[in-house]
């Protein structure tokens, strides 16, 4: 009696915060198709401020740039942070390993703020002129340490044995690397660039200090036409932004699902 | 005897960082065509024996000949020896053809004679039709034929073979002694296998090197190791056996549980304190007044083919008896044993120095046995 109770209890709970969750993002949506141009009245479904907003190129031009800048620095942190793992995998000094990855974790826990201030101070420093380059290098940087995260278990999950079975079937170094320590962690791999494809996506606040006047990033752009004032086309915006992130996370997913399913029923056998 | 060893270790010792050697000035050779088995406990040396052998860790001293080349510095994918892993280490990503391939490709051999070498390799182990199976669908015995083909498809010179039936079941187990056995006849080329178990080892090797704490306490061939064990671990650890102290009161005559037998060693100093050896299956159980030596049964099992007994003679000593027959626990019984039975171990004896013994006073023996 007193379970079933208690259960309810942490039910009502859950649900309780998924509402607050997501109420505003479901809000948002409803009123990106409202006829009536505000956000406290819903007087009619339209597909107008889809239309303002494919209509408006300089926008157009900004997911552009969005979509190439997360292509673009999701693809070398992949590379990159893959061989870092690789790198620190195999490692034999534990201290230094370990001091790596702190730092590495480190990155990853540093409020974006912090990063992108001082990436603003590097590139300021450095007389890099802030705009394309600048934030593709912030967004490489700020991707490489998860894509580590993501990668590194993959490679502790491989039997060492692997390892010894290429060499002694006769494969030098690059071939252990290439024909098995890559292919088994590919699963990994894929899923840090999803990851790092997503963080580049929403990322708002690294961003923001290291864009210049002439490029912006939708994040960005959205931050400051919400800040001019309302209009509906930032609902339509952030709505298909959220459904593309949407279907990253469950892009994601499905490729670790497949990859523990494999894996499992190679552990099982 | 001219021919040059396919491996030899000179003087080998291995160690890691600061710990005590896992191996410790370890010196053997292996002839071409045989089967070796390195047997021990677990942390004895014998894997690392293997994995110095195969090339994937370098010892910290000595010399490692691979057919009279030294090749302490050559790495493990430029050796011509493959390894058969304990846990098959076969490659997840690929099929059982593309596994047993690997070799192969990586030395950029032509498609088709890629195609026809695995197989058949694959025929070799059984396996045909099962070139496009995924590992994971294949079950343990499986794998284990899989992971020998990948080895062999290379054609070495040695196979290494690191327990590779341990994770095999009782049945399986018995059945992959035969086919490895068989196998290395086909083949005829050297095998080293790495096993804790025992009876593997007496089955299928034509030479056996004891192994514990990183040393070789005994090699031989496996009657040698059971009938003439040189100590006591070799004596426990390969087989049962009764160990109990004696004295050697001259050449042939051994004293023990208060009595003196005939024995066959020779070579001692008169009056000197020995361990006596009987193999608990050479004792026949006999009624007391017939027996050489009396014992009360202590504890009787069941085993399946034979009953254990264990008995205590009139000194206190222990003795296990395996026999058909079957006596009440509290039972005074008989035992009886011939003197080829009886095997001798002097104390702190080494490996040289007990060859040389057997050989100077075993030919005598079997002249006063006739």
């Amino acid at each position: 009696m007193e379970r079933t109770g208690s259960r309810w209890l942490s039910r009502l709970y859950l649900i309780i915060v998924f509402i607050f969750l997501y109420v505003p993002i479901v809000y948002m949506i409803v009123y990106s198709f409202n006829a009536g141009g505000q956000m406290h009245h819903f007087s009619g479904f339209t597909l107008d401020w889809y239309r303002e907003l494919f209509s408006d190129t300089r926008l157009l031009m900004i997911v552009l740039n969005t979509l190439i800048i997360a292509l673009f620095s999701a693809a070398v942190a992949t590379a990159v942070g893959t061989m870092g793992a690789i790198g620190l995998y195999f490692l034999t000094q534990r201290r230094v390993r370990e001091g790596l990855l702190t730092l590495n974790n480190i990155l990853i826990v540093n409020p974006d703020v912090v990063i992108g201030a001082s990436f603003l101070i590097l590139f300021t420093v450095l007389g890099i002129q802030l705009g394309f380059i600048s934030v593709l290098i912030a967004h490489i940087a700020f991707s490489i340490p998860i894509v580590v995260l993501m990668v590194l278990p993959k490679l502790y999950e491989m039997p060492r044995t692997l390892i010894d079975a290429a060499s002694d079937l006769g494969a030098p170094p690059r071939q252990v690397l290439t024909r098995v320590i890559i292919p088994f962690i590919t699963p990994g791999i894929m899923a840090g660039f999803f990851m790092a494809l997503t963080y580049s996506l929403d990322d708002f606040a690294v961003t923001f200090f290291v864009t210049g006047s002439g490029f912006s990033t939708l994040s960005v752009e959205i931050y400051s036409r919400a800040r001019h004032g309302i209009s509906l086309s930032i609902n339509a915006l952030s709505t298909i932004l959220f459904g593309v992130t949407m279907l990253l996370v469950f892009g994601y997913y499905w490729l670790s699902q497949r990859g523990a399913r494999r894996l499992a029923l190679w552990v099982k056998r | 005897m001219a021919e040059v060893p396919i491996i030899r270790f000179e003087n080998v010792t291995k160690q890691f960082d600061d710990d005590e050697p896992i191996l410790k000035h370890v010196s053997f050779e292996l002839e071409r065509g045989k089967f070796y088995t390195l047997l021990g406990p677990s942390g004895c040396g014998k894997t690392t024996i293997l994995r110095l052998i195969a090339g994937f860790i370098q010892p910290t001293s000595g010399r490692i000949y691979f057919n009279g080349r030294l090749i302490n510095d050559v790495p493990a994918n430029k050796r011509q020896v493959n390894t058969v892993f304990q846990d098959y280490a076969l490659f997840p990503h690929l099929d059982v053809f593309e596994n047993v391939a690997f070799g192969l490709r990586v030395k950029k051999l032509p498609e088709a004679r890629v195609r026809d070498k695995v197989l058949e390799a694959l025929r070799f182990v059984n396996l045909q039709g099962f070139e496009r199976r995924k590992i994971h669908e294949m079950s343990g015995g499986q794998k284990q034929r899989v992971a020998i083909a990948r080895a062999i498809v290379n054609e070495p010179e040695v196979l290494l073979l690191d327990e590779p039936l341990s994770a095999l079941d009782l049945k399986l187990r018995t059945e992959m002694q035969y086919e490895l056995r068989e196998l290395q006849r086909r083949l005829g080329i050297t095998f080293v296998f790495v096993t804790h178990d025992q009876e593997e080892a007496l089955a299928m090797s034509d030479e056996i090197f004891v192994l514990n704490n990183g040393r070789i306490e005994q090699s031989g061939t496996p009657r040698d190791i059971y009938d003439e064990p040189i100590n006591r671990f070799v004596a426990d650890f390969i087989g049962e056996s009764n160990i109990v102290p004696g004295v050697m009161l001259e050449d042939y005559l051994v004293s023990f549980g208060g009595k003196t037998f005939r024995c066959v060693d020779g070579g001692f100093h008169r009056n000197e304190p020995v361990e006596v050896v009987i193999r608990p299956e050479d004792l026949e159980l006999v009624p007391p007044d017939r027996g050489l030596l009396t014992v009360t049964v202590e504890s009787l099992l069941f085993r399946g083919v034979h009953y254990e007994m264990i008995g205590r003679d009139e000194e206190g000593n222990r003795w296990l008896v395996h026999s058909t027959k079957k006596a009440q626990v509290g039972e005074t019984i008989g035992l009886d044993f011939e003197p080829e039975d009886i095997h001798i171990m002097r104390l702190g004896e080494s490996e040289e120095e007990f060859d040389r013994r057997i050989e100077a006073y075993g030919v005598s023996t079997d002249d006063a046995n006739a």
